[in-house]
C-alpha cells in the first residue's frame, strides 16, 4: 500500500472513533447513566418505526440484566417484521449515513446516530459482540449473527451467522416474525425521572397501540424493576405522506444544493416540482421578483442570483404546505396513553388543528390528567414528545416547558406559587409536538427551541384543557354538595327525627315538608359505569324533585357517538336531539319523587367515556345539569342538514359540542325561593315546539 | 352571695328535653330543626356589673340542620342528651373521653375529634343552664395540686368523709383537687393562712415548696399546671369566697399567661356562660410584669410573631380593658421582651422567696 493511503485509512480509522468519542454528549453515550437509556431508545424507536411502517400492532420486551463491574446486558425483542438477512449488515451498520434529504414527513427520527451507536459503544466499552436474530414472515426459520463495527471501512462486519427455528422464551411458540437485539455495555441502571423505565412508560403513553414490557434484574437474578403497559387501542396510527419542503422553510444552502442536483432544466418546472405550494403561476411570480429567466437552467444560477430568489420566497403569496405529513396521537388516544400509565380522575385532551411556521407544517397536542393516583404535593408531572419521541432532558430550556409556566393555573384551579411557573397539585401535562421539522436547541436534541408560532399554540391548547379541568372542578365540587344534601336529608335528617321523638316519646313528625324547605331545587346526579362482562358503558342520570311543585324536563346527555359506538338497553328511549346528543322527556316530576334514566353505550372501550355532560330543557334549574343553549343546538343541527345534503358522510369531525358547553349557562345553587306566587303546579305539555315554550 | 346551682336530676332531663324539643316542634312545623346557641367569642362576652365577672352576650347564633355539617352537631346533640339521661338515672358519670369512644357506637351521631365532643358538651351546658357536673361528664384533665395548712373534708369512693390537711397529711406533690369540688364532693373545713398564691408552672410551685415558703409566708400554694381546669378555677373561687382570703397569681410573662390570669380572674371566653361560678373577681396579678424585666434586669426571650398577635388581641379584648393592662401590654410591646418565671434564678435559688416575692407582696401590702 501507497505511504499515502496508509495513511489516509489510518486517519479515517481515528477518526471514526474519534467522531464517536468527541461527540458522544450529543450521542447520547456520554454517562453510564445515560447510555443504558439511549440505548434501549434507539431500539425501541426502530422497533416502532419498523412495525408502525409494516402495520403491525408492536409487542415490545427490554430486559436488562446488571453484570458486574458496571456492565449491563441489554436484550430488546419485537414482534415487527424483521429484517431480510442481506440487509442486516446495512441496517446495523449505516454509520454516518445521512438519512433522507429532500423528503420531509414526520419521522420518529434518530437520536445520534441510531442502533449503530449501540453496537458501536458496546464495541468500544466491553469488546464484545452484538447479537442479532431476525426473523422475516416468509421464512421458516430465523437469522442469528453476531456483529461488530469495522472502523477502517466504516461499516458492520458479521460473524457466526446460522439459521435456527425461533421459540420465543417467554410464551413457548415459535416466533413468526421479529428482532431481538442482545448487546453487552458499560452503563449503569438507575430508577427516577430519567430512566429506562420512565422512558418506556412516556413511549407507551403516545404509542397506546404498543404493548411494551420492561425487566431489570440484579447480578444475583432478582428483579430490582419492570414495568409493563399494554396496548389500550388496535388502530395503529396512520401512514404519513411525504411532502416537499416548502419555500418558507428554505435557507440559502439548501437552495444552492438542491439546485446543484436538481434533475430539471427550467427554472420553473424546478420550483413546481421540487417544492410545496408553488403553483406554476407562483413559480412564475417568484422568477419574475427574482428577476430570473423563466427558461434558465437550475444547475447555471449563481450564489448571487440564489440569493435572490431565497427573498423572493418571501415577497410572493404561496399555499401552506399540506399538512397530512403530520401524525398526530389524537386526543382520544392520549387519553388512552394516559390512563394506562397514569392512574387519574379526570383527563382533558386537544388535538389543535396543523400549522404551518416558516413553511413547516407542525400540530399541537396536550393532554392534562388529573386527581387518582397523582400526588398533590409539588410540581406537576411535565410530560414532553417531540414527533412521539420522549424528551427526558433539559425540561427547563425547552419549549414546550417555557409554554406551558406562560399559562396562568392558578385561573384553572391549580396552584401557581407566584402567578408563573411550572404549577403545583395533582396533575401531570402531556405536550406532543408533531412536525417535519422540529427545532431543537441542541444536537442533543432533549429541548424544543423557541418559535412564537408554536409557543402560541401551545399557550392556546393549554388554555383549552385548562377550561376543561376548571369546568371539571366545578362540576365535582357542585356534586360534592348535592351529596352532602342527599346524605342530610335522606340519613341525618330521618335520625334527627326518630331521636328527638324518642327521647321525648313523642310521635314523629312527617318530614316531606322539611326536605323541601331544605332543598327546595330540583337535583341531577350523572353516573357512568363500566360492565366487563357485556364491554358497555352504562350512563345512569337520576333526577330528583326535592321542590313543593310537580316538574317537567328533557334531559339531553353527550355521549361518544361515532363510528362503531350505538346507544341500547334503553329502557325511556327518548329520541336523537343531534349527533351526539340523546333526549329523555321526564313528563311529571311529583315533589319529592325521583325519576332515572338509564342507557349503555357499545363499541367503546374502557375508560373511554367517564364523563359525561347533562342538559336540561324546562321550567326552573337543576342542580347538576346546564340549560341547554338552544340557538347553538340549532346552527349545529343546520351544519349537520348541510353536511347530509353534500353527502360528506365520510366526514368524522364532531359538531362544535364543545362550544355548546361553554355557552351553555352554568347553574349555581340559588338561595331558597318561595313556590311561585300564584302557588299553580304548572307542567308544560311536550311538543316539538316546546323549544320555543321553554325560555 | 351563695351559689345553689344544685339541680335535681329530673331538672337536668328536663332541661336536656328541651334541646330535643327545640328540634322537635321545628320539624313539626315543616321547618329544619334548629338548636340555639349564644355566640362564643370575645366579640360577644361583656362584663355583668352584678356579678362582677364576664358572661355571654345578646349575640345568638341559630345552628340549623339545612347544611350537613350543622345537621350532624344536631344528631351529635341529641346522641348526647340520650346518653346523658342514661348516665343520670343509672347513678353513673364517665370522662368526655370515655364519651368520645363511646360515640364510636352512634353511627352517623359520632364525633371525629374528642375537640368536637368537648365543645359540644360544653354547648349543650350552656343551652341548658347545667354544669358538665350535672351530667356526669368529667374532664380529662387533671386538677391543680395544693400545698398549704389548709384543711379540707372530701367524700371518697365509698361516701364516707374524709379530713385532710394539705400541710401535713399529703406529700411534697401535695393535695390533688378532684374534677368536682362542689358541696357534695368538698368542703372548705378549715385555714390557717394569710392569702393564696396560684403558680404557672411546675418548676416554680416545687421551688416555693422546697424554700419552705408556703409557712414562712403562710400561705396556700397552687399549681396551676397552664390554663388551670375548671375544677382548679371554681376551688380558688371558692376559698376566696367562704374563706375571704386574697389570691394573688404568680406566672411567666407573656401573653399567654396573661390570659391564665384573665380566665381566673374575669372567666373564660369559653366558659361564659358560668363564670359566676368559676372567675375569682378579687384575684391580683403579682407578677412576672413587664416592669418587673426592666427593674429586675431579667434574662428574657424575644416576643415571637404569634406572640405579638395575640398581645394586639389582647388590646381589644373586653377582659383587658382596665388602665393597668393597657400599660402592661404596651410596655410589652414597646420592649419586645418575655419571660418565664424561673429566670429569677439568675440571682440564685433563694431570690424568688428571698427577694423578689417580699418585695412585690409588701407593695401589695402583704408582709411577713
Amino acid at each position: 500500500m501507497d505511504p499515502a493511503e496508509k495513511l489516509a485509512s489510518k486517519q479515517k480509522q481515528v477518526s471514526i472513533s474519534e467522531f464517536f468519542e468527541k461527540n458522544k454528549h450529543f450521542l447520547g453515550f456520554d454517562s453510564l447513566k445515560r447510555s443504558i437509556i439511549t440505548a434501549v431508545k434507539e431500539s425501541v424507536d426502530n422497533s416502532l418505526d419498523a412495525c408502525e411502517e409494516s402495520r403491525i400492532l408492536p409487542e415490545i420486551r427490554v430486559e436488562i440484566q446488571r453484570l458486574k463491574d458496571d456492565r449491563i446486558r441489554l436484550i430488546t425483542q419485537d414482534n415487527g417484521p424483521g429484517i431480510p438477512r442481506d440487509d442486516i449488515e446495512n441496517v446495523f451498520g449505516k454509520f454516518l449515513l445521512g438519512s433522507r434529504f429532500h423528503a420531509i414527513r414526520q419521522t420518529r427520527g434518530q437520536q445520534g446516530i441510531g442502533i449503530t451507536g449501540v453496537v458501536m459503544y458496546s464495541q468500544l466499552t466491553t469488546g464484545s459482540k452484538t447479537h442479532v436474530t431476525s426473523k422475516i414472515g416468509k421464512e421458516s426459520s430465523a437469522v442469528l449473527v453476531e456483529l461488530g463495527i469495522d472502523t477502517r471501512r466504516n461499516k458492520a462486519t458479521k460473524s457466526g451467522e446460522r439459521r435456527e427455528v425461533w421459540i420465543d422464551e417467554i410464551t413457548d411458540q415459535p416466533v413468526s416474525h421479529g428482532l431481538r437485539i442482545e448487546t453487552e455495555m458499560k452503563a449503569k441502571y438507575q430508577k427516577g425521572r430519567q430512566s429506562v423505565h420512565q422512558y418506556l412508560r412516556m413511549t407507551s403513553i403516545v404509542n397506546p397501540h404498543a404493548s411494551i414490557s420492561l425487566v431489570v434484574k440484579d447480578k444475583d437474578g432478582s428483579t430490582i424493576d419492570h414495568g409493563s403497559w399494554a396496548r389500550t387501542t388496535e388502530k395503529l396510527p396512520r401512514i404519513v405522506s411525504e411532502i416537499k419542503p416548502h419555500p418558507h422553510g428554505i435557507h440559502f444552502g439548501n437552495l444552492q444544493r438542491m439546485l446543484k442536483d436538481s434533475q430539471e432544466r427550467k427554472m420553473t418546472s424546478f420550483l413546481r416540482h421540487n417544492f410545496s405550494g408553488v403553483s406554476l403561476r407562483a413559480a412564475k411570480e417568484l422568477l419574475s421578483a427574482a428577476e430570473i429567466d423563466e427558461g434558465r437552467s437550475p444547475k447555471r444560477i449563481s450564489s448571487q442570483e440564489a440569493q435572490e430568489m431565497v427573498s423572493s420566497f418571501h415577497k410572493v403569496k404561496l399555499l401552506p404546505p399540506p399538512t397530512d405529513c403530520l401524525s398526530p396521537i389524537e386526543d382520544l388516544l392520549i387519553k388512552k396513553g394516559l390512563s394506562k400509565a397514569i392512574d387519574s380522575s379526570f383527563a382533558s385532551t386537544i388535538t389543535r388543528n396543523p400549522k404551518v411556521s416558516q413553511g413547516n407544517p407542525f400540530q399541537i397536542e396536550v393532554g392534562l390528567v388529573f386527581g387518582g393516583d397523582l400526588s398533590s404535593e409539588g410540581h406537576i408531572e411535565i410530560l414532553r414528545f417531540a414527533n412521539r419521541v420522549p424528551l427526558m432532558y433539559q425540561q427547563g430550556g425547552c419549549l414546550l416547558t417555557k409554554a406551558l409556566e406562560a399559562v396562568d393555573w392558578k385561573r384553572y384551579g391549580l396552584d401557581q406559587p407566584g402567578g408563573k411557573g411550572i404549577p403545583k397539585g395533582p396533575a401531570a401535562i402531556l405536550i406532543h409536538l408533531a412536525s417535519t421539522n422540529v427545532q431543537f436547541t441542541s444536537e442533543a436534541k432533549e429541548a424544543v427551541a423557541d418559535n412564537s408560532e408554536v409557543f402560541e399554540e401551545i399557550r392556546l391548547a393549554m388554555l383549552e384543557v385548562g377550561r376543561g379541568l376548571k369546568s371539571h372542578l366545578k362540576k365535582s365540587s357542585q356534586k360534592k354538595k348535592a351529596k352532602e344534601k342527599f346524605e342530610l336529608v335522606n340519613i341525618i335528617l330521618p335520625e334527627i327525627a326518630t331521636k328527638a321523638s324518642n327521647i321525648l316519646s313523642r310521635d314523629e313528625p312527617d318530614l316531606a315538608p322539611v326536605i323541601t324547605k331544605i332543598m327546595n331545587s330540583v337535583f341531577l346526579e350523572e353516573e357512568i359505569s363500566w360492565d366487563k362482562e357485556r364491554k358497555l358503558a352504562i350512563c345512569e342520570v337520576t333526577v330528583y324533585n326535592y321542590t313543593a311543585r310537580a316538574r317537567a324536563y328533557t334531559i339531553l346527555v353527550k355521549w361518544p357517538e361515532m363510528e362503531g359506538t350505538a346507544i341500547t338497553d334503553n329502557v325511556l328511549g327518548g329520541r336523537k336531539e343531534t349527533k351526539g346528543l340523546w333526549a329523555w322527556r321526564l313528563d311529571t316530576l311529583n315533589p319529592g319523587v325521583s325519576n332515572t334514566i338509564q342507557f349503555a353505550v357499545t363499541g367503546l372501550e374502557r375508560g373511554e367515556w367517564t364523563d359525561c355532560e347533562v342538559f336540561f330543557r324546562g321550567n326552573g334549574e337543576i342542580i347538576g345539569a346546564s340549560r341547554i343553549d338552544e340557538k347553538l343546538l340549532e346552527e349545529i343541527r343546520k351544519s349537520e342538514a348541510l353536511e347530509a345534503a353534500e353527502e360528506q358522510s365520510t366526514n368524522e369531525s364532531e359538531p362544535p359540542l364543545h362550544d355548546l358547553m361553554s355557552r351553555a349557562q352554568t347553574i349555581t345553587h340559588e338561595p331558597p325561593k318561595q313556590i311561585d306566587s300564584d302557588g299553580q303546579t304548572r307542567l308544560n305539555s311536550w311538543t316539538d315546539n316546546s323549544m320555543e315554550a321553554d325560555q | 352571695m351563695t351559689i345553689n346551682r344544685q339541680k335535681s336530676k329530673e331538672e337536668v332531663i328536663e332541661a336536656l328535653h328541651g334541646v330535643a324539643s327545640e328540634m322537635h316542634d321545628k320539624m313539626s312545623k315543616g321547618n329544619p330543626p334548629t338548636m340555639t346557641l349564644p355566640v362564643r367569642s370575645k366579640t360577644n362576652i361583656s362584663f355583668d356589673k352584678k356579678l362582677g365577672v364576664y358572661k355571654y352576650g345578646k349575640s345568638k347564633t341559630i345552628r340549623d340542620a339545612s347544611v350537613l355539617g350543622s345537621a350532624r352537631q344536631l344528631l351529635r346533640a341529641l346522641h348526647i342528651s340520650e346518653f346523658v339521661e342514661g348516665m343520670i338515672s343509672d347513678g353513673k358519670t364517665s370522662t368526655l373521653r370515655e364519651m368520645y369512644y363511646i360515640s364510636e357506637s352512634w353511627g352517623n351521631g359520632k364525633f371525629s375529634t374528642q375537640n368536637e365532643s368537648n365543645n359540644l358538651a360544653e354547648d349543650l351546658e350552656i343551652v341548658t343552664k347545667c354544669l358538665r357536673e350535672d351530667f356526669g361528664l368529667r374532664p380529662e384533665e387533671d386538677g391543680a395540686r395544693i400545698i398549704g395548712n389548709i384543711t379540707f373534708e372530701e367524700r371518697n369512693r365509698r361516701g364516707d368523709w374524709m379530713r385532710i390537711n394539705c400541710r401535713d397529711d399529703v406529700g411534697d406533690s401535695g393535695y390533688g383537687v378532684p374534677y368536682n369540688v362542689e358541696v357534695e364532693k368538698l368542703k372548705l373545713i378549715d385555714e390557717d393562712i394569710d392569702f393564696v398564691m396560684a403558680i404557672e408552672t411546675g418548676g416554680m410551685f416545687d421551688r416555693l415548696v422546697e424554700n419552705g415558703f408556703d409557712e414562712e409566708a403562710r400561705c396556700a400554694l397552687i399549681h396551676l399546671k397552664g390554663q388551670p381546669a375548671r375544677s382548679t378555677r371554681r376551688i380558688m373561687r371558692r376559698m376566696s369566697e367562704e374563706w375571704n382570703k386574697p389570691i394573688l397569681v404568680f406566672t411567666d410573662c407573656d401573653p399567654w399567661s396573661f390570659r391564665i390570669f384573665a380566665s381566673i380572674a374575669y372567666g373564660a371566653i369559653k366558659t361564659a356562660h358560668i363564670s359566676e361560678y368559676l372567675a375569682t373577681k378579687e384575684a391580683t396579678y403579682l407578677g412576672i410584669t413587664a416592669d418587673d424585666i426592666l427593674a429586675y434586669d431579667l434574662p428574657s426571650d424575644e416576643l415571637t410573631k404569634q406572640d405579638l398577635g395575640a398581645l394586639q388581641a389582647e388590646l381589644s379584648d373586653p377582659r383587658f380593658s382596665t388602665g393597668w393592662w393597657q400599660e402592661q401590654i404596651n410596655l410589652m410591646q414597646e420592649i419586645g421582651k418575655k419571660a418565664e418565671q424561673q429566670s429569677l434564678a439568675k440571682y440564685g435559688l433563694d431570690f424568688v422567696t428571698d427577694t423578689y416575692l417580699p418585695e412585690k407582696l409588701s407593695a401589695l401590702g402583704l408582709n411577713y
